[in-house]
């Protein structure tokens, strides 16, 4: 249930560690997996993930947002439950998303960590593909 | 004589008329009758309009028809839930091996505390603790929870879903659990954490033994690795 001001992880190497929501779109609801959201960027990582320790020089190049940067994200993973049509219920520990441009492409270039494969329904295959696991 | 009689008291042949009245009046308030048998009473007529005249004393009501109550339900299934919970499960789970698996009569039953792996029939198998055991006929379901690339994920799976292909017990827990639903292992100071390497050994042994007495390699093999895991 991600809705105004709530506090979501960025888990890919866009340079964005935690954003915060302002605006669930399409919907008068909390957003669920694979809804898309516009977040801003409160809190940058340190390095990318796969620049490693000492590269201090790679940090604004690894960073492609900066804090206080408006951007569109999907939601990748919710800590509220959400119910299966098999009947199957799944929920996360986190709330989860993804930067992505305005045209629905992945700013960052890796994913680390499990979404949810509710993304493949709303077409979010991309998202899905460079995810190490979904479930 | 009546000649003589003043004008004034013209209403005077009225007094006696009344007097007469009052007097059958007295009579009838002190009236007693003696009681008359019902059988005796003959019928009013001169009470009833002259069109219903003909009416009276004929029975014009039509006899209602009473409708017999339709057969009971209870005759012909007294337990309609229960009945309806076997015959699913005669199809959902024909061996009655899940049914043991969670059955509150078994002793050898997977019990809140054991890491349990579901397999499905579609998409990957799914390896947790098993915090909670909802014990509701055929939607009947455990709560799993494990960790995937380091973030807790919980699971609901009904467990005699055709999706699921089967649950097994990877380990048990070493002691009975005191609770019926160990929500306390949500908190990171009880978190367990991933059980991905239980599975694994789980699956090596499994491989090792044959799948064929694989069910009881587990209830053993599981005791020995907790042992083991305790002294580690």
């Amino acid at each position: 249930m991600i809705q105004l001001k709530t506090l979501v992880n960025c888990i890919d190497n866009s340079g964005a560690a935690i954003v915060e929501c302002v605006k669930v779109l399409r919907m008068k609801r909390a957003a669920k997996v694979g809804d898309r959201i516009i977040v801003v960027v409160q809190k940058q990582r340190n390095f990318g993930p796969e620049s490693g320790p000492g590269g201090s020089v790679s940090i604004s190049a690894a960073n492609k947002v900066r804090r206080g940067d408006i951007r569109h994200a999907v939601v990748v993973r919710t800590k509220k439950k959400y119910q299966r049509p098999d009947g199957s219920v799944v929920g996360f520990d986190d709330n989860a998303c993804v930067l992505i441009n305005k045209s629905g492409e992945p700013i960052g270039t890796r994913l680390n960590g499990i979404v949810g494969s509710e993304l493949r329904n709303h077409k979010w295959s991309k998202i899905l593909s460079l995810a190490p696991m979904h479930l | 004589m009546p000649l003589l009689r003043p004008p004034t008291r013209a209403l005077g042949h009225l007094k006696p008329s009344i007097r007469r009245h009052r007097a059958a009046k007295r009579h009838i308030r002190t009236l007693s009758t003696a009681p008359v048998p019902t059988s005796q009473l003959q019928p009013h007529v001169e009470g009833i309009p002259l069109s219903m005249r003909a009416l009276y004393g004929k029975k014009t009501h039509k006899r209602i028809k009473a409708i017999p109550s339709p057969p009971s339900a209870h005759n012909i299934c007294p337990t309609p839930l229960a009945t309806i919970t076997a015959s699913q499960l005669s199809v959902l789970d024909p061996t009655g091996a899940r049914t043991r698996l969670f059955a509150k009569t078994n002793p050898d039953a997977a019990k809140v505390g054991d890491v349990l792996l579901v397999r499905f029939r579609s998409g990957d198998p799914f390896a947790g603790v098993c915090l909670n055991i909802r014990r509701r006929g055929v939607d009947t379901a455990v709560l799993l929870r494990g960790n995937l690339t380091r973030v807790g994920v919980e699971m609901w799976v009904k467990v005699y879903s055709p999706n699921v292909e089967g649950v097994e017990v990877v380990q048990r827990r070493e002691r009975r659990a005191r609770r019926a639903r160990l929500y306390y292992l949500r908190q990171p100071k009880h978190d367990i954490g991933s059980v991905e390497n239980l599975v694994r050994q789980y699956n090596r042994r499994k491989a090792i033994l044959g799948t064929a007495d694989a069910k009881t390699a587990s209830a053993t093999a599981g005791k020995k690795k907790s042992k083991k895991n305790r002294k580690l």
